[in-house]
């Protein structure tokens, strides 16, 4: 009995409340959870994925691009592999289960499954807005993932890598994580597919900094050329914590990564950095939206796109500034190089601000490899496939270098970026 | 900087209580009933002796209307407006204002005085009685009217109102009214195209450089036709046109809900410069009433080698919805954009432009200044795309924003879309208080504080100003000047 028509259905949305409605009982969580997972699921049925008519959703209609979704199937994942920067501690996630092996002093962990069966993960649930589809799905889904916490004053000394590689199907993963007080830490979520089959991976990650918390957290996704993946990190930033976030996108076919941030604590800052390297028939967006709630915080953000063949890249970065807000420091940049003709690039750098006393500013740049810097290589010999190379590599690289303190990190990430161009270029 | 609170009475003052008194007048005019119809178009239509096909232009118009929503993706909130309380059709005679000026309020003719407009101006301006006598009486006793006419009619140049064209040029009208702002382009211009009563139009034959500015100024309209005005202006072949807009003069306007539609049109090698000066009734301190100004202007850049320049000033009306765009589609054209925003009290400006590269080796340049102070809100709104065969397409846009208080906001939404690997984009944007360094700078120079903040800001409009005609720059910086008087303690 219904007055509101619900809308037609597609394939893919159709998919995804087909997997829920299948796994009803074989979710872990009831109570509250079950709840909230009926409502979300409702909604996706009801509002559909989102248009381009929405507009955080503009430059990617997801309702028009995902056509598939393939089913779940709980063996679907793959067999760890080897940590990126050797001598990592790597928590790996296999069908939403984790295997919590041996952890370095000052980190508790347990399965996020565990929060779910226990009604704790309830409040974390919930969407961001009405638009947040990757919250929608991801609360629909989620099977496990990780709640890790970080002590007070604990400053880990190799990187810890959570794994979440897949073969085929769906992943439906979360991951709380909370840094003390002066807490130290570098954490790599890595997301990757071990064949070419089609997966269907969402993943939120929610993280809070403690107070002088510093921490470096990368993002490195390296799906399948036939995957889907849905990302969204939520951050919130104490007093003077810092929080440096990489995001390297070299893989996937459809890939949207949000970054969702607050920094509430006066003397907070947010670095962002990514490098999008886009080829294929690939469609990657990366929107981002900072709040700066409290006066002298600072943040800076800088992405670098390089879009081969007919790859189609999305950024749009919004940051708010709150009226309270002042002596706020926040500047955004994002530069694209276009390879190819069929290639496209859509940016979207917004600035939101209400408070006076503040220095914002972003620029956006859409180029070719310039004329100059390639006439100079070949007149010094260099041949000018190799020359391109090095100027596109140059481009993003520069980016990873600030890294500088821990050098391992920097030589795995670059060759992650090295790898991706030899491929492509 | 945070004004001070002296600052924000005194900007208060200047910008919006000098209108309290000009809108105590009642109107008896030869109106139509309230409401939209088909009968109600068909009135207006024939009120103005129009040919058929543009009845049936604008029934078309309406019957889109019908089915479009309003528009809600703008930074602008108001009162949901209720169409069917609209006159949409007003006779121009029969209004009574003020007897003389001595019935004006006297803070607006003290603005008038500091833009030095002229006494019998000022009449028309704040909309004293018998005002086209008046206004027969500025013009005709310099003959500057006749004298234009000629001059123009001596080049060939065709100036005269949208209706009137109607009747006597309805080939060249009817060849290119619409194919810039489509009927059902958007929900306002959709709207003006059913119901717009009155506008200008302007076309100059090939190779002939208009040799005067145009302005709307010296076409003596009839009053009350600004609500929903319609605009079209071509350029031939290798032709030149400068067309100003507006006054800089706080204009008196009965009618809350302005909608009008500009439509530029320059063929090969021809230039259109296009300058506005909007300072229409924000609203009162409270944000009550005020201009609702949603405005749809677009140039098509038609030709090779052709070029649009849009500059405007806004510093009035309630909300601001209005984005001058540029459709490069010849090869070579050239699309500017220039603008200066100032927003204060209850204020709202949602604008900015659209360069759409289409043609090969298009060029476009944005430059975009807003001031925000009170509690109003300014947003600059841009699109820059570039099509998949737009090679060499190059954009440059720069847009800053200054916080005056700390009340105000200053947003920033540029879209950017390149589809061709040869396209060059570079956007830059900086929000930002008066650097307290300059002003130092100033003050230990001996500058007083006043001065100062107007040289910073006369400085940050400047490379805007200057892309003005040389009378509506003196009088734009001037009312800058005016809108920020007293912004320090």
């Amino acid at each position: 009995m219904n007055m509101q028509q619900a809308i037609k259905m597609t394939a893919a949305e159709t998919a995804l409340v087909d997997a829920y409605t299948a796994q009803i009982g074989d979710l872990p969580g009831d109570g509250a959870v079950l709840s909230l997972r009926d409502t979300l699921v409702h909604e996706l049925k009801t509002a559909g994925l989102p248009t381009r008519r929405v507009e955080s959703w503009h430059y990617t209609d997801l309702r028009t691009l995902l056509r598939a979704v393939p089913s779940a199937d709980p063996s679907a994942f793959a067999d760890r592999v080897d940590p990126i920067v050797a001598g990592s501690t790597v928590l790996s996630v296999r069908n939403g289960e984790a295997d919590l092996k041996s952890l370095p002093e000052g980190i508790t962990s347990r399965s996020y499954t565990e929060s779910l069966l226990d009604g704790s993960a309830a409040a974390g649930l919930a969407v961001l807005g009405s638009d947040d589809a990757i919250g929608r799905i991801n609360g629909g889904l989620v099977r496990g993932g990780l709640e890790i916490a970080v002590g007070e004053g604990v400053e880990l000394e190799a990187p810890l890598e959570i794994q979440v590689a897949q073969s085929h199907g769906q992943a439906h993963t979360r991951f709380p994580v909370s840094f003390g007080a002066g807490s130290k830490a570098t954490v790599l979520e890595r997301h990757l597919s071990t064949n070419g089959d089609a997966s269907f991976v969402s993943s939120v990650s929610d993280v809070t900094l403690a107070e002088g918390a510093d921490v470096i957290w990368i993002i490195l996704q390296q799906q399948g050329p036939a995957d889907t993946h849905l990302g969204q990190i939520r951050f919130v930033l104490g007093k003077n914590a810092k929080l440096h976030v990489f995001v390297i996108n070299a893989g996937g076919r459809l890939v949207r990564q949000e970054l969702h941030g607050r920094a509430s604590g006066e003397g907070a800052d947010l670095t962002l950095r990514g490098i999008n390297l886009l080829g294929g028939e690939s469609h990657t967006d990366v929107t981002f939206t900072l709040s700066h709630d409290v006066p002298h915080t600072t943040s800076s953000e800088i992405i670098r796109n390089v879009v081969f063949d007919r790859a189609k890249g999305v950024f749009q970065g919004k940051i708010l500034v709150a009226q309270d807000a002042q002596k706020t420091d926040a500047k955004m940049s994002c530069n694209t190089l276009l390879l190819s003709d069929d290639a496209d690039f859509s940016a979207k750098p917004e600035l939101e601000i209400f408070a006076d006393d503040v220095q914002c500013g972003h620029g956006a740049t859409v180029i070719d490899i310039d004329h100059t810097q390639l006439f100079y290589l070949l007149s010094r010999g260099i041949p000018e496939k190799k020359a391109r190379a090095m100027l596109v590599n140059a481009f993003v690289a520069e980016i990873v270098e600030e890294l500088e303190d821990d050098e391992a990190l920097v030589e795995a990430l670059e060759g992650v970026i090295s790898a991706w161009l030899e491929k492509h270029a | 900087m945070p004004a001070v609170q002296e600052t924000i009475d005194q900007v208060r003052q200047i910008d919006v209580d000098q209108y309290k008194y000009g809108f105590e007048t009642t109107i008896e005019m030869d109106k139509a009933p309230k409401g939209l119809s088909e009968d109600i178009i068909r009135l207006i239509s024939e009120k103005k002796n129009e040919p058929e096909w543009m009845l049936e232009w604008r029934l078309e118009a309406y019957r889109r209307w019908l089915t479009m929503d309003e528009p809600s993706w703008a930074r602008v909130r108001y009162p949901k407006i209720d169409f069917n309380e609209i006159h949409y059709y007003a006779a121009p005679k029969g209004t009574t204002g003020p007897k003389s000026l001595d019935e004006v309020d006297p803070e607006l003719l003290k603005v008038y005085e500091k833009l030095g407009i002229p006494l019998k101006e000022q009449e028309i301006l704040a909309g004293v009685e018998k005002t086209k006598i008046a206004v027969d009486a500025v013009f005709d006793s310099v003959s500057v009217v006749t004298t234009f006419k000629e001059e123009l009619k001596k080049a060939g140049v065709i100036f005269m109102s949208i209706s009137e064209a109607m009747r006597e040029h309805p080939d060249l009208v009817r060849k290119y009214l619409g194919t810039v702002v489509p009927q059902s382009d958007n929900f306002y211009a959709t709207l003006n195209s059913a119901v717009f009563t009155d506008g200008s139009f302007v076309y100059v034959p090939k190779g002939v450089r208009c040799p005067m500015e145009l302005s709307t100024y010296f076409r003596i309209n009839e009053r009350n036709t600004g609500q929903f005005e319609r605009t079209l202006i071509i350029a031939d072949e290798g032709a030149y046109v400068s067309y100003l807009e507006g006054c800089t003069a706080p204009q008196r306007d009965e009618n809350q809900l302005h909608a009008a539609v500009v439509e530029l049109i320059a063929l090969d090698d021809a230039e259109i410069k296009y300058s506005t000066v909007q300072n229409w009734y924000p609203g009162d301190k409270h944000g009550k009433g005020g201009i609702y100004n949603f405005v749809t202007k677009r140039g098509d850049c038609r030709g090779k080698n052709s070029k649009i320049s849009w500059t405007q000033v806004e510093t009035g009306s309630a909300i601001t919805w209005k984005y001058p765009s540029c459709i490069l589609r010849g090869d070579g054209s050239r699309g500017e954009f220039y603008s200066i925003a100032v927003s204060n009290g209850h204020q709202q400006v949602d604008s900015g432009t659209k360069m759409i590269h289409l043609g090969k080796n298009t060029s476009s340049r944005i430059i975009s200044k807003g001031i925000a102070a009170g509690v109003s809100d300014n947003t600059y709104r841009g699109q820059v795309s570039a099509h998949r065969k737009a090679e060499n397409a190059r954009n440059f846009t720069q847009c800053d924003s200054l916080l005056i208080g700390d009340k105000c906001g200053a947003h920033t939404v540029p879209y950017i879309e390149a589809k061709n690997s040869t396209a060059q984009f570079e956007h830059e944007a900086t929000t930002s208080k008066i650097s307290e360094d300059q002003l130092f700078y100033c003050l230990q120079r001996g500058i007083p504080e006043e001065q100062a903040i107007a040289l910073i800001v006369n400085g940050f409009v400047k490379e805007v100003i200057q892309e003005l005609p040389m009378e509506f720059a003196v009088e734009a910086q001037k009312l800058i000047g005016i809108s920020l008087e007293g912004s320090v303690g």
